[in-house]
């Protein structure tokens, strides 16, 4: 690491030494919004869940909705900065760390929403005596723990050397940094520890983070409702949830570049490669989306029908059309053209993906509950307060994830873009070097030449 | 091993948050074998949780392994007493 006077990384570390009334009014702010959400959330704790929208047959509403939107963000992080990372992508270094922050935080705030939609949820814990593992719900339980207990590794592991350069700029909580430094000195042997781990960890997250949309995909196909009984749903989840998980990263970016003026590390070039990827997955997401309702709407099966129309022209087809509009008509219009592919450009369309993978969540849950294959009255839902509360709660939970986070660690890392500027030119000039064809024998050139 | 440079009692709290994430993975671990145990009881589709147990056990441990050997390969990897960066 430099000595402070050549150190040129300030800016990343300014949030953190120059915190001030900023920090403070925010994380109010939203502690308000989060205890808010709590007060009115009590209700449903002393009432059940007569207080919220869900009824029969619409089962499960906006906690099921949330779960599964939180979960799929979840995707952005340490599946991106993984595969960025394995693949040598040297524009990754400003990025992963956010990334892999946004992990963290929603799936610590998604994985609780199932707690929520419980009406006695004290008996979850009878999970721990008679859980049942033939059920996809306990396999979400499993995986989602699993991954994130990797996803919170693979985030503080590289977060080493940043940690203990605070710890040796005598940044407070002095004691905080040192315990979390781990006596990191710098020296050849922790470095190759520290390198070592990383290339394990980014390999194992990439199967598990697959993994975890995937199952909680099953929770809904592994039934016979109508409209969720489906082979695809497990990639089509997947796929979802990568394209939200990028437009999130997307937002994230741009608001923390703004904020803490990071600019001379975001760059208009991180945006553009990121918003190409986010281009791509919404005509990936396009396509899934056809041949899942294409093969419901040939099938002509009466109960599918029945929750097909629901969607296209019934009462939900605000909600469809606003999220075919929201992930497909508008991103691709935006993305595919230079002129539009501006920050503010990419800022509107990763807004419009997120709000659009919501609306999918909302549409994948609620119309096939209040359409069952049994003989029963169409449902509805309307979600109550508490429901918003709770939503509107777990964004601030988020926003307050990343205010804390940038209080006490920078957001970028600040010894992957040193080392970005010591060693990577060489390497990928010589990674480069090493794609190009090899020089032709100079024996095959005389040939040519003679003949 | 040794915790030069570093307070004792950070030392110490060092290896107990080892220790209770240790804690914390065998019991998840302890818990899937409990459910494995109770479906063979039941004649409650062993099978699956068979399977379920085969890919989360070794993902649990596996994260812990890491930690693990990152927090010794860094005690390790320190300079010894009066040894200057090169």
């Amino acid at each position: 690491m430099k000595p402070d006077a050549e150190f040129e990384d300030t800016d990343l570390l300014r949030s953190i030494e120059e915190s001030g009334v900023g920090f403070r009014v925010a994380s109010s702010l939203l502690m308000l919004v989060i205890l808010g959400a709590w007060v009115i959330f009590s209700r449903q704790i002393l009432q059940g869940l007569g207080v919220t929208g869900l009824n029969q047959p619409v089962a499960w509403g906006f906690y099921i909705v949330n779960f599964v939107f939180f979960i799929g963000i979840s995707h952005a992080g340490t599946l991106i900065s993984a595969i960025l990372r394995l693949s040598q992508a040297e524009w990754r270094r400003p990025i992963t760390r956010m990334a892999e922050v946004i992990t963290v935080v929603v799936l610590a705030i998604g994985g609780f929403h199932p707690v929520l939609d419980l009406g006695r949820p004290e008996r979850m814990l009878n999970i721990f005596t008679a859980g049942r593992l033939q059920s996809p719900l306990l396999w979400d339980v499993s995986s989602i723990t699993a991954y994130f207990m990797a996803s919170t590794v693979y985030l503080y592991i590289p977060m080493i050397p940043d940690i203990a350069l605070l710890r040796d700029r005598g940044t407070r909580p002095r004691w905080l940094y040192t315990f979390l430094a781990w006596g990191w000195q710098g020296t050849p042997r922790q470095h190759a520890v520290l390198e070592r781990a990383v290339s394990i960890l980014m390999v194992l997250v990439i199967p598990i983070a697959v993994s975890v949309h995937t199952v909680i995909s099953y929770i809904f196909a592994m039934t016979l409702q109508p409209g969720w009984h489906s082979t695809i749903f497990g990639p089509y989840f997947v796929v979802g949830a990568i394209f939200s998980g990028i437009a999130a990263l997307l937002m994230v970016m741009i608001v923390l570049r703004r904020i803490f003026h990071l600019e001379r590390y975001l760059k208009q070039i991180h945006f553009d490669y990121l918003s190409r990827l986010l281009l791509i997955m919404s005509l990936l997401w396009f396509y899934f989306t056809f041949s899942e309702y294409l093969t419901a709407f040939f099938g002509s099966e009466p109960s599918e029908m029945r929750v097909f129309f629901y969607k296209v022209t019934g009462p939900y087809a605000p909600f469809f059309w606003g999220m075919v509009i929201c992930n497909f008509v508008i991103p691709v219009i935006i993305l595919s053209f230079r002129r539009t592919r501006t920050i503010p450009g990419i800022f509107i369309a990763s807004i419009l993906v997120v709000i659009g993978m919501w609306l999918e969540r909302l549409n994948i849950v609620v119309p096939s509950l209040a359409n069952p294959r049994l003989e029963l009255a169409t449902g509805y839902y309307i979600p109550s307060l508490v429901e918003w509360a709770m939503f509107a709660g777990g964004i601030a939970t988020f926003i307050l994830g990343f205010v804390v986070f940038a209080r006490f660690f920078p957001l970028i890392s600040v010894w992957e873009i040193q080392e970005g500027r010591e060693l990577s030119v060489a390497e990928t000039s010589e990674r480069l070097e090493s794609y190009l064809p090899d020089p032709a024998p100079a024996s095959s050139s005389t040939v040519e030449g003679g003949g | 091993m040794a915790s030069r440079g570093v307070p004792r009692w950070i030392f110490y709290l060092q290896v107990a948050s080892m220790l209770w994430m240790w804690v914390f993975v065998l019991g998840i671990s302890g818990w899937i074998i409990h459910l494995l145990g109770l479906s063979r009881r039941l004649h409650d589709v062993p099978s699956a949780s068979v399977g379920i147990s085969i890919v989360a056990i070794p993902v649990f441990l596996m994260g812990a392994a890491i930690l693990t050997y990152v927090f010794v390969g860094l005690q390790r990897g320190r300079k010894a007493e009066g040894e200057h960066e090169r």
